[in-house]
C-alpha cells in the first residue's frame, strides 16, 4: 500500500511537472501583459468514490474575483495507466465585469477496474491577456487547480487518518482529534488510537482515544484528552491506529501555547439602534492561577478601515478555571444600519486574547459574526425520533395484539352461546 | 342464520371502531410529533452558516455521519450565524423533546490566488500549495494559508491547489 502510494505521489509530481511545461508553454505563447492578476476555482476539490464503468458530470465555477473583462482557459488532466478520463465540455470562458463567477461541468468516464489507492485528475484555469498586441512583457502568472480525488477502496480492510490538536495550551485540557475514514471494501469492527506524545526524543505521556465501529467508505473521529502539564513549545505526537488485528503508524507535529484566556460568547440583548447597546463578553480562565485585571476591549471599523468605536468593559478579576462575564457599554448614537468589521481583545497583564469578528447593525438588533457559538460539553436533552417511532410501532402492536386475543374470545364466546340450548320457561 | 349476520355485523362495527380508534391515535400521535419536532433551517453562503431555528434550541453538527465528537450549538436567537470551514457537516436539530434526523451540508473550498505587487495572495478560502514554476520546471512550493501571502520576484508561473 505504501509502495503504491509512493509510486501515486512520484507519478503525481511527474504529472505536476507536465502541467508546469505546458502552461509555460501556454504562457510564452500567450504573452502576458503587465496587469495584477486574480483568479479562482471552486470546489477546490471533488471527491469521487469508484464505482466500476462510472460515467458522471462534475460541475465547477471559476471566479471572476476582481470583476473585469477575462478571459480564461482551462485544461484537464488525469495522467493515470488506468484508463480513466476528464474532458471540458468548454476549453476557454469569458467574463464581463458584472460576472462573478461561472459554472462549468467536465465529464469523468471510470474503467471497469482501478487499483487501489487514490487517483488524482486536475482541471487547471489560467487567464489568458485580453490584449495580447500590447506591449509583450512576461511577469508572474497564476493558475488555479480544481482537483479530482477519485478514491478505490483497498479489497479488504484498510484506513486514512490524521490528526488534530485543539486547544494545546499549558494548563488547560487538549483535545486530541483522530479522524478516521475507512478505504476498504470491508467495514471495521473497532478502531481506536494509541497517541504517544514526545518532546524532542524524550516520552511525556501516552494517550487513548475511545473506540468505534466504522462501515466501509464512511469517516469517524476518535478523540482523547490530554491535561497539559508539560511547558510550552514544540512536541510531536506519534499515533498508532489499531483495527480489528491491523495498525497505522504515523507522527505530526503540534505545539503547546500559553494562552490562558479564551473567549466563549458574546450576547446582546434588547438592542436599539440610537441607544445605549449593552455587550455581555463571557471569557473563561483555562489558566491554574487567578487572573487579575482583565478587560475587554471591543474596536469596530467603519467602511474606510478606520476605528469608528472603541469600547472597553470594567476590569475584572477572574477565579482559575472559571468563566466570567464582561460588560461593555457602546453608544449607538449616529451608528448606521450595515455590517461593520470589529476586533475584540480581551486583555490581561501585558498578554491579550483577540478575535476577528464582523458586527451585522439593523435597527432592532445587533447580531456579531466570529464569536459565540456556545459549545456545551453534555449531551442533548432530546429523545431521538427513531426511539420515538419504536414505541410507537410498539404500541401498535399491543393493541392490535390485544385486538386479536380480544377477538378470538369474542368468536369463542359467539360460537359457544350459540352451541347452547335456549331454554324457555 | 339471522344470529350469524349479527355476529357479522358486530364484528365488523368493532372492527371498524378498532380501525378509527388506531387512525385517530395514529394521526394524533402524527400531529404532536409535527408539532414537537425541532425545525431549523440551514443557508450556507461561502463560509457563512445561517441557521433559521423554527423551535429548535440546539443544533448538533459533526464532520462525522456517526455524530462522533459532535460540536453543540445554543440557538438564542431565532437566526445564528457562524463561519465554518470547507467541508461536509453533518447535523441535527433539537429541542428538550425530540432530536431530529440526520441532514447534511457541504462548504466549498475555493482556490483562489492573486498577484498584487509582486506579493503572491491566497484570496480563497483553504490553504494553498503553490507550485513555483520557472520555464517550466518546477523550483519549488509555497504554503499559503487563507489570507497569507508571500513576496515573489516578477516571474514565474505559480499554480496553486488546495493543499
Amino acid at each position: 500500500m505504501k509502495a503504491l502510494k509512493k509510486k501515486q505521489k512520484r507519478n503525481y509530481s511527474l504529472e505536476l511537472e507536465y502541467i508546469c511545461l505546458m502552461l509555460f508553454v501556454l504562457l510564452i505563447l500567450l504573452s502576458i501583459a503587465p496587469r495584477a492578476s486574480a483568479l479562482g476555482i471552486t470546489p477546490g476539490r471533488t471527491t469521487v468514490e469508484f464505482e466500476s464503468g462510472l460515467e458522471k458530470e462534475v460541475k465547477f465555477s471559476v471566479l471572476n474575483n476582481e470583476h473585469k473583462n477575462m478571459e480564461v482557459t482551462l485544461l484537464s488532466m488525469l495522467k493515470d495507466d488506468s484508463g480513466a478520463s476528464i474532458s471540458l465540455f468548454q476549453d476557454s470562458i469569458k467574463f464581463s465585469p458584472s460576472e462573478e463567477s461561472k459554472e462549468l461541468k467536465y465529464m469523468i468516464k471510470l474503467p471497469e477496474e482501478m487499483a487501489p489507492g487514490l487517483h488524482v485528475g486536475e482541471i487547471v484555469a489560467v487567464e489568458i491577456p485580453q490584449n495580447p498586441e500590447a506591449e509583450t512583457f512576461i511577469g508572474a502568472t497564476v493558475a488555479v487547480v480544481s482537483q479530482l480525488y477519485i478514491y478505490v477502496p483497498c479489497p479488504g480492510k484498510c484506513i486514512e487518518a490524521d490528526l488534530e490538536v485543539l486547544d494545546a495550551e499549558q494548563n488547560s485540557t487538549a483535545t486530541f482529534i483522530v479522524p478516521v475514514i475507512s478505504r476498504g471494501q470491508l467495514g471495521i469492527g473497532e478502531v481506536r488510537a494509541v497517541i504517544d506524545i514526545y518532546k524532542l526524543s524524550e516520552k511525556i505521556t501516552t494517550i487513548e482515544t475511545d473506540f468505534r465501529p466504522l462501515n466501509a467508505g464512511e469517516r469517524t473521529e476518535l478523540s482523547a484528552k490530554w491535561l497539559v502539564d508539560a511547558p510550552a513549545g514544540d512536541y510531536s505526537a506519534k499515533v498508532s491506529i489499531f483495527y480489528d488485528g491491523e495498525s497505522e503508524i504515523f507522527e505530526k507535529q503540534f505545539t503547546i501555547g500559553i494562552q490562558a484566556l479564551s473567549i466563549e460568547s458574546i450576547l446582546v440583548r434588547d438592542f436599539r439602534l440610537g441607544e445605549i447597546a449593552k455587550l455581555q463578553i463571557l471569557v473563561e480562565n483555562k489558566y491554574s492561577q487567578e487572573l487579575t485585571n482583565v478587560y475587554a476591549n471591543l474596536q469596530v471599523y467603519n467602511k474606510q478601515e478606520k476605528v469608528m468605536a472603541d469600547i472597553k468593559s470594567a476590569t475584572e478579576n477572574i477565579p482559575s478555571l472559571s468563566k466570567k462575564e464582561l460588560i461593555a457599554y457602546w453608544d449607538t448614537v449616529g451608528v448606521d444600519v450595515g455590517e461593520y468589521d470589529g476586533k475584540l481583545m480581551v486583555k490581561y497583564g501585558e498578554k491579550s486574547t483577540d478575535k476577528n469578528l464582523i458586527l451585522k447593525i439593523k435597527e432592532d438588533s445587533l447580531d456579531i459574526i466570529g464569536v459565540g457559538y456556545a459549545i456545551r460539553s453534555e449531551s442533548p436533552r432530546g429523545i431521538n425520533l427513531t426511539t420515538i417511532l419504536l414505541v410507537l410501532v410498539i404500541i401498535l402492536l399491543i393493541v392490535n395484539l390485544a385486538w386479536f386475543v380480544f377477538f378470538r374470545r369474542f368468536i369463542k364466546e359467539r360460537k359457544n352461546k350459540a352451541g347452547k340450548p335456549i331454554i324457555r320457561v | 342464520m339471522g344470529q350469524t349476520k349479527d355476529n357479522k355485523k358486530e364484528k365488523m362495527k368493532a372492527n371498524k371502531k378498532i380501525i378509527i380508534a388506531q387512525v385517530i391515535f395514529l394521526m394524533i400521535v402524527g400531529a404532536v410529533l409535527f408539532l414537537l419536532y425541532p425545525k431549523a433551517k440551514v443557508e450556507i453562503n461561502g463560509n457563512l452558516v445561517k441557521i433559521n431555528s423554527g423551535n429548535a434550541n440546539l443544533i448538533i453538527i459533526s464532520e462525522s455521519p456517526d455524530f462522533s465528537n459532535p460540536r453543540y450549538l445554543e440557538l438564542n436567537n431565532k437566526t445564528e450565524e457562524f463561519n465554518l470551514a470547507p467541508g461536509t457537516y453533518y447535523w441535527k436539530a433539537s429541542n428538550s423533546y425530540i432530536n431530529g434526523l440526520k441532514n447534511k451540508f457541504t462548504i466549498e473550498s475555493e482556490v483562489g490566488l492573486k498577484i498584487d505587487d509582486k506579493e503572491l495572495v491566497n484570496i480563497g478560502n483553504v490553504k494553498l500549495n503553490v507550485s513555483e514554476g520557472e520555464n517550466g520546471v518546477m523550483v519549488g512550493h509555497i504554503i499559503l494559508e487563507p489570507e497569507e501571502s508571500e513576496k515573489i520576484e516578477n516571474k514565474g508561473e505559480y499554480i496553486g491547489r488546495q493543499e
